[in-house]
């Protein structure tokens, strides 16, 4: 088991590094010249010469790249050559406001699907059952933007009830914080419970046919009773599983709820560093994400190896 | 072991929540916009465009000088919101020379930066001549070429003379170039404006609002606004509904002129109509392709019908102008008259030039208004037989590069928002690449000449490119501002680069 | 393969109805919703009530009516047209991008499957090199270079969805190849490309086909995310996601210009995703034992 989590690590590591050298290249690839966006509408050539020079885009594509990278390792994500300001902490805020946004809708995601899908699998031949399947069904086809739209223009704008978007640190002003924050997490979270419910039910339902299960219940405990003791447990698993993974889906999807909403998240940040050609700071972000990403799987493959021997052993 | 493995997940975990709860802080917390008058009054504006950096020096764009211009930096000279005409700011008083060569500018006293240095004629000298070098990289800095010197006589008097007179030049100090900055106060300026004007920066929370404050040692009538938060929206919808919902107070521009009609009917708000700088221009390819002929221009312009494409394009909210000259210049004349919309006279003009089935690359700017007229342009020129294909270009860094650099366009829309750059058009390199000698003399003429000369020699650009069919004018972007009743002071025009928030109160 | 790799397929086989009825909705539901998407492309092409990049500005904003069964836009462009020929693009980018993955990712899973060991490794990895990468990213950072637009949008759209379907492949692939049919026939020496052809393909086709459609909808979705970031299909070309979010100011005023874009991407999503849950009951039942 060690040497597979040693295995593993390795492969996240390299995986990583593939992905700053496709980055790298890809940004290095983005037309319009960021020096020339940076100072605008016919800056003089020597101008435009000097910002290079100032930021080193006129280096060779490998040293740019190394001197990158080993400040990646680091943690020094560099300066902006169009806000002039260190990207580091910038990428460390907003993705704290993401991950707010994002853990919120994860919340009522679980929130939405944990009871629904229990419901949805218990009562699978009756109607209820069937009509609560359909409408997870449903749940999955909306655009998540879409619900939000609906949502703002309800709760926001027709019953005044809630703010239509911004943020507001929840140490600063928690009421602000937590008013700001229902719409976007029902919006991501709600289209996330959907999904989630499906797979919910899916694990239910194959926990109830499981031997133990039956045993249990010939042993006289009631059908709840009987899913209490060891089906939640054993159902657990595959769905938590499925929730690390859906972290990576609510990462991205927060890039348009960040846009409805006007968040100052991670995804905001990247539009904008895309639109002013802002590469480093775009090669920053992107890593990130691919890091939170390539992460998440990893924990997940190490943690189901150590909660599930019999998986651990397969793999070996 | 577990209890120990237990104790240190909720160590993290507690730690990790106590940072998360500062996210999105930035710096320090922001107005909500519900306190009204007196010492603590606050008001909360909404903007679509958010500066990129606070450095207009060197960073191009209308959002840092809307934003700082007379409020955070002055000018020794400024326009006035109601009749347009330049008065005194941190100059009292100015005297012209005979030959119109020599300014000479009395100077305020009393007054200080907000860094606490002393504002004094050595920070004009120094302010001027940082324009005309290399600390300043925006192409606007043209404007201060034509001073040949800049001299100190005293602490509050310093003289400036042009190597020729320039009608120009005082009316570009009311504008960004003309900003005055301290000698010891330009080491960060993408981060931290010193200016002598009545707010500060208080703080910046990119992606999200700036926020300035009140300058308690501001040498005049303080502002009646203690904070303004300027918050910044990428969505229309989003800032109407944020306006709605009471989260902003004023809709500083409204680029979603359908959402309109929800205010106009409610008494909670209040909504202003009237002009900006922004001429939102089809323009032309004058040198290659097929557009270089004056003749498919003609048709082109013929082909629109404009009334239709304002209707449709902006909710009808705008104003029709027959070339690069809005209605608040001295020089503005009614040209529409001079191409009304004859599909009939496009097609004959076509056919005159050869081309009856022609094919046009349309590459625009990805901004609202850019975007829906050029679906009007386009299906009107598919009336007379041509075809426009649209590719909305990602603005500014795609669009700059092929479209404003290379010129590598049949058509383009964008809207031109400084005041009076009906001066591009005497500059062959830019994108139009409209070459007129003409035209560069008239323009020559009417900077040297005296003010009429000057309104006569512009009201001759102004025809002689309309007639050249060098552009075409869709329509002039209508100044829309949407607040709350209790809102004062909210200008009707935009005739200058900043939002002026000196003027705004709350009743 | 990584354990996330067969959890996710594992929870794959498990997402879905468990047991085989008589009949079966989500077949019926989502083959009805899918057929009239593809049908109202289709009829696209033959006719449609108005041209639907036609301006009017006389009949701007107009409410449903015999002569505009879905009412205009605020250029005076039919709506219902609109959303014939919206379906158009929604069917094209589904099947480019889902094309792209399946034509990529099967074969190199399939590749990665039946081959030696290194290649096995090094598929898997540029495979979670591309997973790290989700649609939208890509499609964004694509967006940037090549410029928005409908092509960029589903080419960046498949190459996301690839890790997909090279995973399914292979991991169908390995398990074709522990059964008694193939061990036979390898310990016959047949050669590889034969097994391939004869045994691996027909048995992993059920496979590709539901997820073929699972991944139509998700691509319609990001289209639409896309479209409303502004980074889709350019105008006028209509499209469903650009629809919807030119509805958004709208909103007070023509609340039926969002709800009918919004609906129709709603319905194909559904649809597809019906489908291929249907599917995957009819053709699939091995997969149960598959653990």
């Amino acid at each position: 088991m060690f040497l597979h989590i040693v295995h593993r690590t390795l492969a996240l590591v390299l995986t990583l590094l593939l992905a700053s050298i496709a980055v790298f290249l890809f940004m290095a690839v983005l037309p319009g010249d960021p020096a020339r966006v940076a100072l605008g509408v016919n800056a003089t050539p020597e101008a435009i010469a000097a910002l290079r020079a100032e930021f080193g885009t006129d280096r060779p594509l490998l040293v740019q790249y190394l001197d990158w990278v080993g400040g990646l390792v680091t943690g020094d994500f560099g300066v902006s050559y169009v806000t002039r300001a260190p990207i580091g902490p910038q990428i460390a805020d907003r993705l704290l406001v993401t991950l707010w946004l994002v853990g919120s809708a994860m919340v009522v995601a679980v929130v939405v699907a944990v009871p629904l899908g229990i419901l949805a699998a218990v009562r699978h031949r009756r109607l209820s059952g069937i009509l609560l399947s359909g409408l997870s069904q449903v749940g999955v086809a909306i655009p998540n933007f879409l619900a939000g739209i609906l949502l703002v223009a309800l709760f926001a704008v027709r019953w005044r009830l809630l703010p239509s978007g911004g943020w507001v640190p929840p140490a600063v002003d928690p009421l602000g914080f937590l008013q700001r924050l229902i719409l976007p997490a029902l919006a991501l979270g709600l289209v996330q419970g959907a999904v989630l419910t499906r797979y919910v039910r899916s694990a239910i339902l194959d926990v109830l046919r499981e031997d133990y299960l039956r045993t249990a219940r010939a042993k006289g405990l009631t059908l709840s009773g009987a899913l209490r003791r060891h089906g939640l447990r054993n159902a657990a698993i595959p769905v938590v599983t499925v929730l690390a993974l859906q972290l990576t889906t609510l990462l991205i999807g927060a890039v348009v709820i960040e846009r409805v909403f006007v968040i100052p998240g991670l995804g905001s940040l990247l539009l904008d560093g895309v639109a002013n050609r802002d590469l480093l700071l775009v090669q920053g972000v992107v890593m990130v994400l691919v890091l939170a990403v390539l992460l998440v799987n990893f924990v997940v493959d190490v943690l189901y190896t150590v909660l599930d021997p019999r998986i651990g052993r397969a793999v070996a | 072991m577990k209890r120990r493995l237990r104790r240190l997940v909720v160590a993290i975990l507690v730690s990790g929540l106590l940072t998360a709860c500062s996210a999105g802080a930035g710096s320090a917390p922001q107005p909500t916009s519900t306190s009204t008058a007196g010492e603590d009054s606050s008001l909360v504006i909404g903007f679509s465009a958010e500066p990129a950096n606070l450095d207009f020096t060197r960073t191009d764009g209308a959002a840092i000088p809307e934003a700082l211009l007379v409020n955070v930096y002055e000018g020794l000279v400024k326009l006035d919101q109601s009749t347009g005409e330049i008065v005194p700011l941190l100059a009292e008083s100015w005297t012209v020379s005979e030959d119109r060569r020599t300014y000479e500018f009395t100077l305020r006293e009393g007054v200080r930066f907000s860094n606490g240095a002393e504002f004094t004629a050595e920070d004009v000298k120094f302010s001027i001549e940082r324009v005309k070098s290399d600390a300043w990289t925006i192409s606007l800095k043209k404007g201060m070429d034509v001073v040949e010197s800049v001299e100190v006589l005293s602490p509050t008097k310093v003289r400036v003379v042009l190597s020729k007179p320039s009608n120009s030049w005082l009316f570009a100090m009311t504008t960004r170039i003309g900003a005055m900055f301290s000698r010891t106060g330009v080491d960060d300026l993408a981060n931290k404006p010193v200016g002598t004007g009545p707010y500060v920066l208080k703080s910046w929370r990119r992606g999200d609002s700036i926020v300035l404050e009140r300058n308690e040692n501001y040498w005049g009538e303080p502002p009646a606004i203690k904070t303004v938060a300027l918050r910044y929206f990428k969505d229309p919808t989003a800032m109407t509904n944020a306006l709605l919902s009471g989260a902003i107070d004023v809709v500083g521009t409204l680029q979603a002129p359908e959402a309109l009609d929800q205010f106009t009917d409610d008494d909670r708000f209040q909504v202003i109509e009237g002009t900006t700088n922004g001429e939102v221009t089809l323009a032309f390819n004058n040198e290659s392709g097929p557009t270089s002929d004056i003749r498919v221009r003609k048709a082109i312009k013929h082909a629109i019908d404009h009334q239709a494409l304002l209707d449709t394009a902006w909710a009808g909210r705008g104003f029709l102008i027959g070339s690069h000259v809005p209605p608040t210049d001295p020089w503005y004349e009614d040209l529409t008259g001079l191409y009304p919309y004859d599909p009939k006279r496009a097609k004959d003009l076509l056919a005159e030039a050869g081309h009856e089935k022609l094919r046009l690359r349309f590459r625009i700017a990805n901004l609202p208004y850019a975007v829906a007229a050029a679906q009007v342009v386009a299906a009107q020129l598919a009336e007379v037989g041509i075809t426009a294909e649209i590719e909305p270009l990602e603005f500014p860094a795609r669009w700059l590069d092929e479209v404003f650099t290379k010129a590598d366009y049949d058509m383009s829309i964008v809207a031109h928002v400084e005041p009076r750059d009906i001066s591009t058009f005497g500059n062959p390199e830019y994108y139009w690449r409209y070459d007129n000698k003409e035209v560069r003399d008239l323009l020559a003429q009417a900077d040297a000449g005296t003010d009429d000369e000057q309104v006569t020699a512009m009201k001759r650009v102004a025809r002689t490119i309309a007639e050249d069919a060098a552009a075409d004018w869709l329509f002039l972007l209508p100044n829309l501002i949407v607040a709350k009743k209790d809102v004062t002071g909210l200008p009707k025009n935009r005739i200058g680069e900043a939002f002026d928030l000196t003027t705004l109160g709350r009743s | 393969m990584s354990v996330s790799d067969r959890v996710e397929s594992a929870l794959g086989a498990v997402a879905r109805a468990p047991t085989r009825r008589a009949w079966n909705p989500s077949l019926v539901v989502g083959g009805v919703l899918v057929a009239v998407v593809v049908g109202a492309a289709l009829v696209s092409f033959l006719w449609t009530p108005y041209d639907p990049t036609r301006i009017d500005p006389a009949a701007r904003l107009a409410g449903p009516s015999t002569d505009h069964l879905l009412g205009t836009d605020k250029f005076g462009r039919d709506v219902f047209s609109q959303l014939l020929v919206g379906a158009r693009t929604t069917i094209v980018v589904g099947v480019v991008a889902v094309g792209v993955a399946a034509l990529l990712g099967t074969p190199l899973g399939i590749l990665a499957g039946m081959g030696p060991r290194w290649v096995g490794q090094l598929v898997m990895r540029l495979n979670d090199l591309l997973l790290a990468f989700p649609a939208l990213l890509l499609a964004i950072m694509f967006a940037a270079v090549f410029g928005p637009g409908t092509l960029t949008a589903m080419v960046a759209i498949g190459i996301a969805t690839i890790p997909a379907f090279a995973r399914l492949a292979r991991s169908g692939t390995l398990q074709v190849m522990s059964t008694e049919y193939v061990l036979a026939a390898r310990a016959a020496g047949r050669s590889r490309l034969a097994i391939g052809l004869r045994h691996v393909l027909p048995n992993i086709a059920s496979l590709v086909i539901v997820q073929s459609s699972v991944s139509f909808a998700i691509a319609v979705l990001a289209e639409a995310a896309l479209s409303f970031l502004g980074f889709g299909t350019r105008p006028p070309t209509p499209s469903w996601g650009r629809m919807l979010q030119e509805s958004q100011e709208l909103l007070h005023e023509a609340p039926r210009l969002a709800v009918c874009s919004g609906l129709a991407i709603a319905i194909a999503v559904l649809g597809f995703n019906l489908l291929g849950d249907g599917l995957r009951d009819r053709l699939d039942p091995r997969l149960e034992e598959h653990r």
